[in-house]
């Protein structure tokens, strides 16, 4: 993350400019107007998630007009749902009613998108989420409630959560896991599908912790008592990093993993290099430092800031509307035609194609360890 | 200052039966009418009209009369009122999903629900006076939502999907977008609640409350059960909260825990305080601005919250008994008490 | 289980205890302005969270540290706590006295009761925290360490590390300051006395408005410092860190017998143990319940808290 003093005005103005200009109308006018919208938390507690995403969508947007100038000019409404399901439930019906719209990036959590997903299928609006990952939106067996507008990029936690499990325990020969979770319903659905696929005596127990935890001896001391070697903590980056430090402090000396919410560049600059060496994560993409050193220069320069968590995600979710753009579909029905028949590649070069619930079919996950301060990417977790 | 809760005062008492009348319906016709007018400057940006009316509007309203009744006509300050919300909320939930009952079957026992967890909270928390009351409000108000976090039975996190619409009557259909319904229904309720406080406030009940919020000691030594009174302020505001939550989550469908977070408790009380305390016009005009102006400004994007902010400093300090306060009368005893 | 708690017990009770000192130069914050004021003083959670902020401009962007860096060590190491310290109690002292200018003083002067202030408060803490998450980019944001978290030495089984040691040390000597401050100073004496009777004090000559920004600069201070040991402890911050600590703050100045300064000490250490054990013990999520249940038992047979209301005992 490129470094610099903390009340820094001049970046915030210029990160308020570039979204401008990404938001910016068509001067040309002979460019045609297409718009798409955000959903997710970009205000309040919540918000560096849903920022973080913003920026990847409006990234992949500029590029796509300085690619595409004269014909194309993408705009991008804003909807600010907190996070709250309360609030996204009222947001949707102006995003789903607002015709211009013809593809929305999010929502950025489970709950506002089960929150919202009535009024999006009531008018067709295609979405593809970078982040809301629980099993029940597009599980048929829970009643189809995403089906057929909802899509996502990132794999469901019931993929992650196995997966996740495989990767802390590689190579460890007797392994005795402890799972904290953040009581969020991502850490929790995590850990709900990791449970099944924990071999019996492999288990050193539980913890669920607020996320707005701050001092952590209580599950240190539980984990010792344990006698933990391996050590999940299934929630966001912010919380990851006080615990994996509070924890490693304590003379904890075992593996430490977590899953895509702990994925972020930010996550490294929030704990000493030596305290996260070795630290194992997973996540369906790969950030876009690692895919290429070039591209996260460029998101740097063009946005203002270093890129976030979910981001390569966003990015994935944004370009298959784009495409679609590009192809001439400018409304809902054709959209969710081009979103159902898509099939294209992903920053990291994956195919992504969408079943017939919206999942990306066949999604792997990859697996990352943090070393020197950078999150390495380590393989697909097998 | 101008004071525009005595010239309305005024207004209305000066008027005979009939005029009385109709300001009333011209009143409550011009509020109906609030769906239809979208395309107007009240349009909301992003956020759709008709549902923010909805909410947070007036359920914001709903919640805000019922807290007026604990903090307004009684004094007691309670920072947990979201609790009352959730609960009955939670109630149209499980009843919902789990048993064949409607919304209306279920409305009386998820304000059954809410009154008795008030009683549960009450008759410990009234024992403790001022700040203290606050905290522990604001203690039960959290551990609502943690136990809904934490119990299978609730969801967690998850929280409870799939939770039924009410049924209609006379031809009227209940979707869950028709948020027109849902905002006269609200508007019924609203009605229903403002009747039930003015009625309670021109009798002994009324009198009561009166009565300790201006000296509690000089209340008790006159005989009056302040104790008992105080009780049932609390549980007559957790009933309005409760019926505020069972529409709500039948209106959403779907309900979490961080629906009902401390965040919304502080809001409603900035609603009534901001509103002008004990006057129940001023409570409703008050959550009517504070549940409007965050979506009204969305075009201020990432600063809208920010602004929002800025708006309650600067209205407090302007107006610090709130925009319609009650009457000037009993404010000059309070001033009286307060030097 | 039992048998884990004592396992356990020293190290968990270490933990609890620089909690603890962190809660209770916070809840000196609140405990200061609400026995002047009889208000509670809701921004004191923002000011704290500037605090921490201030802390990490002196360790990151002054003395250049990163997230790689070598510790310091010797003069240099003392040089910079000192620094980051006495910087972090300024601003958030000073933030703290314009917070009072901004949004009570006018109130206050229209005598306006206690509810008004409290949204006004609440209005500031909203622009606090949504203008700090604008400048941060709403992430997180890390406090490179600049002390190497060393164990000085071994108590039965649990390590005692030097942060900690800081913390608890130097809380103590800030409290005992305070102590000293408000007991033996002209100032301090002055902020009993509008504590006690503020239409008595005025009549004796006492300039009501500076004894009230006195107070809110020296909570602003304790607070301040509360910022800085925290990021010293946690290095983690974010603009809204200041939420959850605040509460518990005002929880632990309640227990304690909010208004008294000595009632903000026992509560601050009471909270810190409780939430530990508590969340040893019945697990982590339900710490929140447990701490608010025995607030209320408190409450119920202490109604003053465990150490009564006022600044002195004398208020009835």
């Amino acid at each position: 993350m490129k470094k610099r003093g903390l009340i820094s005005v001049a970046a915030a103005a210029a990160l308020a400019a570039a979204s401008l200009v990404a938001v910016a109308p068509a001067s040309n006018a002979a460019a045609k107007t297409i718009t798409l919208a955000f959903q997710g938390p970009l205000t309040g507690e919540e918000a560096s998630v849903g920022q973080d995403e913003l920026a990847g969508m409006l990234y992949a947007i500029k590029l796509f007009n300085a690619k595409n100038k004269g014909k194309y000019v993408v705009k991008v409404v804003q909807a600010d749902d907190q996070g709250d399901p309360a609030q996204s439930a009222k947001v949707a019906p102006g995003i789903a009613s607002n015709k211009k719209i013809i593809g929305l990036v999010g929502a950025a959590y489970s709950g506002a998108t089960i929150a919202a997903l009535p009024y999006y299928k009531q008018r067709n609006l295609p979405m593809i989420s970078p982040s809301a990952t629980r099993v029940s939106i597009t599980d048929p067996a829970a009643g189809n409630i995403g089906f057929p507008v909802f899509h996502r990029i990132p794999p469901t936690d019931k993929v992650q959560g196995p997966a996740l499990f495989k990767l802390a325990t590689k190579g460890v020969s007797s392994p005795k896991v402890f799972v904290v979770d953040d009581q969020s319903a991502y850490g929790v659905g995590l850990v709900d599908y990791m449970k099944p696929s924990i071999p019996a005596g492999q288990s050193a127990g539980f913890d669920s912790v607020s996320d707005k935890t701050t001092d952590w001896s209580a599950t240190i001391s539980k984990i010792k008592t344990a006698a933990a070697n391996v050590v999940i903590y299934t929630g966001y980056f912010p919380q990851a990093a006080p615990f994996f430090k509070q924890l490693r402090d304590s003379g904890y000396t075992g593996i430490l993993a977590g899953g895509d919410g702990v994925l972020s560049p930010t996550f490294v600059t929030l704990a000493p290099a030596s305290v996260l060496e070795g630290v194992r994560l997973t996540a369906g993409t790969v950030p876009l430092a690692e895919i290429d050193a070039k591209l996260e220069a460029d998101f740097v320069k063009k946005m203002g800031k270093a890129s976030g968590v979910y981001a390569a995600e966003s990015i994935d979710a944004t370009n298959v509307f784009l495409a679609g753009i590009a192809k001439g579909v400018s409304t809902r029905a054709a959209m969710l035609k081009f979103v159902k028949s898509y099939s294209g590649k992903s920053l990291t070069g994956t195919t992504i194609k969408f079943d017939a619930y919206g999942d990306v079919a066949g999604g792997a996950l990859n697996g990352f360890v943090v070393k020197g301060g950078v999150i390495k990417f380590d393989g697909p977790v097998k | 200052m101008f004071n525009l809760r005595d010239k309305g005062a005024e207004i209305w008492e000066n008027q005979g039966r009939v005029g009385r009348i109709v300001i009333a319906v011209g009143a409550i016709a011009i509020v109906a009418a609030l769906p239809f007018m979208g395309g107007t400057f009240l349009n909301t940006p992003i956020a759709d009209y008709e549902s923010v009316l909805v909410y947070p509007i007036a359920m914001f309203v709903l919640m805000a009369i019922g807290l007026n009744i604990v903090i307004g006509k009684s004094g007691l300050l309670d920072l947990g009122y979201v609790a009352f919300f959730a609960i009955g909320a939670y109630t149209m939930g499980l009843l919902g999903t789990k048993t064949g009952l409607n919304t209306w079957e279920i409305l009386p026992i998820g304000i059954a629900m809410a009154m008795f967890s008030g009683i549960i909270l009450g008759v410990p928390a009234l024992k403790l006076r001022g700040d203290y009351l606050a905290i522990i409000t604001l203690g039960f108000g959290e551990i609502v939502r943690i136990v809904a976090l934490n119990l299978g039975a609730l969801g967690r996190s998850e929280g409870i999907l799939g939770i039924p619409t009410p049924p209609g009557f006379f031809g009227i259909e209940y979707a869950f977008d028709s948020h027109r319904i849902y905002y006269w229904t609200l508007l019924i309720l609203i009605l229903l609640a403002i009747w039930m406080v003015r009625r309670l406030s021109a009798r002994r009940a009324g009198r009561a409350w009166e009565s300790i919020r201006q000296d509690e000691d000089a209340a008790e030594l006159l005989g009056v059960p302040t104790f008992k009174y105080k009780v049932w302020a609390f549980v007559l505001g957790a009933s309005v909260g409760g019926a505020a939550g069972v529409l709500y989550a039948s209106k959403t469908l779907f309900i979490a825990p961080d629906n009902f977070t401390l965040q919304i408790s502080i809001l409603i009380l900035a609603c009534v305080v901001f509103g002008g305390m004990g006057n129940i016009w001023g409570v409703i005009l008050g959550a009517v601005i504070l549940g409007y102006l965050p979506d009204r400004i969305r075009f201020l994007s990432e600063a809208r919250l920010l602004v929002f902010g800025l708006v309650l400093v600067i209205m407090m300090n302007l107006r610090p008994d709130g925009i319609l306060p009650r009457k000037k009368r009993e404010k000059a005893i309070v001033k009286k008490d307060a030097s | 289980m039992i048998g884990n708690f004592l396992d356990q017990f020293w190290s968990l009770t270490f933990g609890g205890l620089s909690l603890g000192f962190i809660y209770i130069l916070i809840a000196l914050g609140y405990t200061m302005v609400y026995g002047v004021l009889r208000m509670i003083n809701f921004a004191n959670s923002e000011i704290f969270m500037v605090g921490t902020f201030a802390t990490i401009i002196i360790i990151r962007d002054l003395f250049k540290f990163t997230q790689v860096s070598e510790y310091a060590t010797g003069f240099r190491l003392w040089l910079i706590l000192g620094t980051a310290l006495i910087f972090a109690m300024l601003v958030s002292g000073i933030l703290s006295m314009l917070v009072e200018m901004v949004a009570y003083r006018r109130l206050r002067r229209m005598n306006s009761g206690v509810l008004a202030p409290l949204i006004s408060a609440i209005g500031v803490s909203m622009v606090l925290s949504e203008s700090v998450r604008i400048l941060t980019d709403s992430r997180p944001v890390a406090s490179p360490r600049a002390m190497e978290k060393k164990f000085l030495g071994q108590f039965f089984d649990a390590g005692i590390r030097i942060d900690n040691t800081i913390i608890v040390i130097s809380a103590l000597v800030l409290f005992a300051i305070l102590i000293t401050f408000v007991n033996k100073t002209r100032m301090g004496k002055a902020i009993r006395a509008v504590s006690m009777n503020p239409n008595a004090a005025r009549l004796m000559g006492i300039n009501i408005d500076g004894v009230i920004s006195a107070t809110f600069l020296v909570g602003g201070l304790m607070t301040g410092a509360a910022g800085f040991f925290y990021t010293l402890k946690y290095e983690n911050t974010s603009a809204f860190i200041g939420f959850e600590l605040g509460i518990a703050a005002f929880t632990a100045a309640i227990l304690g017998g909010i208004g008294n300064i000595k009632g903000a000490f026992y509560g601050g250490l009471a909270l810190g143990l409780l939430e530990t054990y508590a969340s040893f013990f019945l697990g982590t999520q339900w710490k929140a319940v447990t701490v608010f249940i025995v607030l209320v038992l408190v409450l119920y047979t202490k109604p003053n808290g465990l150490f009564g209301e006022a600044l002195t005992q004398t208020r009835a």
